[in-house]
């Protein structure tokens, strides 16, 4: 077991001016989510959740007596965890103030990413101090080396992805991990996972994922029923709550929702470019980009990342009812669909956000790189090329974790909507309806 | 026809057009100073005595570049990259169909792709750093007691351009002071440096694109010096677009001509 060693390094009052930092930037940016015009009142149990954590500084809301686990990736099946009794949570940051920390702890062309989960070392959030376990998906080099360097704070345990789905003898070793990771499982919680408490776990995702085929059906309406900045807060959340209690949320948000697509209560009128964002991983607090959008003027009708989105649009099928069936069906359910660019042949991540741009009706596409996330980076050009035969606008835009670059997003954004908006006249124009 | 002014408040000049139509009336450039909105309101009505015109008979103002929020003299704003965009419309020449623009500005370069429509397609542009724009000629001409006007001449003189490895301003500054101790020539120095940011602003460029002419634009086309580092370095031929300088006013000027 790691010690806490880590957390005599920082002194009291740097730990203190830490707190006082972290969350004045987590409270300002939930602020700004949260005054984009008319949100709907059921959205605020989402941000009380996010507000409780990162800037009360307060646990997960967890049911009593329950331990956390930590993960670090979409590709980790949460079913998984809560069938041994124990609650995951996800710790990928998005902390600016934690990113300072952490940029003297990994290289410099490390991600900020990586280098904002370091800097929790400083022992301020029990989101992080009170994990008994960590478990971290090797997807990219950065990743990796985060493993190494995680164990000297707490237990962890690297899960090994499949580079490609095409081949069974990868996919294979990918059930042999998840296999791997129940005794570490159940030692944390002193709890078996069995046939009956993994297929309850099964069933309480089915509900969540339930209440999300409904929400995307809202989410596709034109004129928009809310800001997209705000629905990828609502997704953040999934990785700080019990499916069943989120599923809740989703319902009477889901209901407002349907009522307000009576009343025709919309939250932006319909000549805003609807904007698609993909690439990195975009984490609360730093919603800098989806602010951008709509503070702009852009609509942010749909996010392809694997921290909006990409976690639920897809369903669990499980066809063999036995245990092995389970575990095999969750492995196929956390890779098959992933369209995450640690797989060498990735064109179904093309398929998906073409197919995102069909159903969600989107005029453009913001690919946002992470600085040093060069396995996202990678794909930008073979999007590029094919967008341009749809012709969909996109560009890529570069971000750190910090508020100095906002200026040169900022007219980069501007600019894309204004480009967006030129060539919506010029179409309708053409049709003769302007 | 009705008149129309374009106001670009770049880093360090402030740029006007008044446009009749899309027919240039009259150019001003004046530096931003302190007071943007204070010169921008001086600037019009200056616009408007030497075209001999009446104030109201501007139908709209439209303002870009950096300082293009607090221009309230101005009816409306648009972004300095739709605004180039819009202004080669104008100052191309007419037998050629600009794909590619290379804006190069005060602070920032820009490079905007148009299709045949002369509608943006894609854009990148300059990060934080001054390297490879017009603040770096005005440095670097200081130092070597020139004017700006003269980088790009001298420069052609040149028959063999020293090697410039820094890509930052400041850097580049001790880089060029080491160069005049080590007694190299003005000229070779200067075609040193416009190779050096030649290079820096290609990186940023999509080589593969094959659509059209490449126009300059903004203030750092009027360097002949530049032009001709840039097309040793994309091996293509670059042209100038008429009024470079003040190619983001026009274009200002010719969205607001929609808006009249």
């Amino acid at each position: 077991m790691a010690s806490e060693n880590h957390i005599s390094q920082y002194s009291p009052r740097q730990r203190e001016l830490f707190i006082q930092k972290s969350t004045r930037v987590a409270a300002s940016y939930l602020r700004r989510a949260e005054s984009l015009e008319d949100p709907p009142e059921a959205l605020r149990p989402f941000f009380d959740v996010l507000g409780r954590i990162f800037v009360d500084l307060e646990d997960v809301p967890k049911p009593v007596g329950m331990k956390t686990v930590g993960t670090y990736c979409v590709m980790v099946p949460s079913e998984l965890i809560w069938a041994a009794g124990a609650m995951p949570v996800r710790l990928c940051s998005g902390s600016y103030t934690a990113y300072t920390i952490g940029d003297d702890l990994v290289p410099r062309d490390a991600c900020p990413l990586v280098k904002s989960v370091m800097g929790w070392e400083i022992g301020a959030s029990p989101l992080y101090e009170n994990c008994a376990l960590m478990v971290i998906p090797v997807t990219c080099d950065c990743k990796k080396k985060l493993a190494g360097m995680l164990e000297q704070w707490k237990p962890t345990v690297t899960l090994h992805v499949p580079s490609s789905k095409e081949r069974d003898a990868d996919m294979a070793e990918y059930v042999r991990e998840l296999y791997r990771l129940i005794p570490m499982l159940e030692e944390v919680t002193g709890r078996q996972v069995t046939s009956q408490s993994l297929a309850e776990a099964l069933n309480q995702k089915g509900y969540a994922q339930y209440e999300m085929s409904r929400f995307l059906a809202y989410r596709q309406n034109n004129p928009p029923l809310l800001h997209g900045t705000q629905v990828m807060a609502v997704m953040n959340t999934f990785a700080y709550m019990p499916p069943l209690e989120w599923a809740e949320c989703m319902r009477r948000l889901n209901d407002e929702l349907e009522q307000r697509l009576e009343r025709k209560q919309f939250a932006a009128k319909s000549n805003r470019p609807r904007i698609l964002v993909t690439g990195s991983p975009i984490m609360y607090p730093n919603l800098k980009i989806p602010l951008l959008i709509e503070e702009m003027g852009g609509m942010l009708a749909a996010d392809e990342t694997c921290m909006g989105e990409r976690a639920l649009y897809d369903p669990l099928t499980v066809t063999d009812r036995s245990f092995d069936g389970m575990m095999r069906a969750l492995a196929g359910r956390y890779t098959r669909p992933c369209t995450c660019p640690t797989f060498t042949d990735n064109r179904q991540r093309i398929f998906r956000i073409k197919q995102m741009i069909k159903d969600h009706q989107i005029q453009g596409v913001i690919y946002h790189v992470l600085r040093g996330c060069l396995v996202y980076d990678y794909e930008y050009p073979v999007l590029e090329e094919e967008l341009e035969k749809e012709g969909i606008p996109i560009i890529r835009v570069e971000s750190d974790y910090n508020e100095e670059d906002v200026e040169q997003l900022r007219i980069r954004i501007e600019a894309f909507i204004e480009l967006l908006k030129l060539k919506q006249f010029s179409e309708q124009k053409a049709r003769g309806t302007a | 026809m009705s008149y129309t002014i374009g106001l670009d408040g770049g880093s360090t000049y402030l740029k006007g057009a008044l446009l009749k139509g899309r027919q240039v009336v009259e150019t001003m450039v004046c530096s931003t100073g302190i007071d943007n909105n204070g010169s921008a309101e001086q600037m019009l009505g200056q616009l408007c005595q030497k075209a001999g015109i009446a104030r109201s008979d501007i139908r709209y103002t439209m303002a870009t570049g950096y300082s293009r929020k607090v221009l309230t003299v101005a009816d409306d704003d648009i972004s300095e990259i739709t605004a180039h965009a819009y202004g080669v419309r104008v100052t191309a020449p007419k037998e050629y169909r600009p794909g590619m623009i290379i804006d190069i500005g005060g602070q920032d370069s820009k490079i905007i792709y148009l299709d045949s429509g002369y509608n943006i397609k894609n854009f990148t542009m300059n990060d934080k750093c001054a390297a490879g724009t017009g603040k770096f000629m005005e440095v670097a001409a200081q130092i070597l007691e020139t004017t700006i006007d003269q980088v790009g001449p001298l420069s052609l003189e040149s028959t063999a351009p020293c090697d410039i490895n820094s890509t930052c301003v400041v850097f580049a500054q001790s880089e060029i002071i080491s160069l005049i101790a080590r007694q190299f020539d003005r000229k070779d120095i200067l075609a040193g440096m416009h190779i050096s940011m030649a290079k820096r602003i290609v990186k940023m460029m999509k080589k593969s694109e094959k659509n059209g002419d490449i126009l300059m634009t903004g203030g750092g086309a009027l360097n002949v010096g530049i032009r001709k580092a840039f097309e040793e370095e994309l091996m293509k031929d670059v042209y100038v677009a008429s009024y470079p300088q003040f190619n983001g006013a026009i274009g200002a000027a010719l969205i607001a001509s929609e808006r009249a």
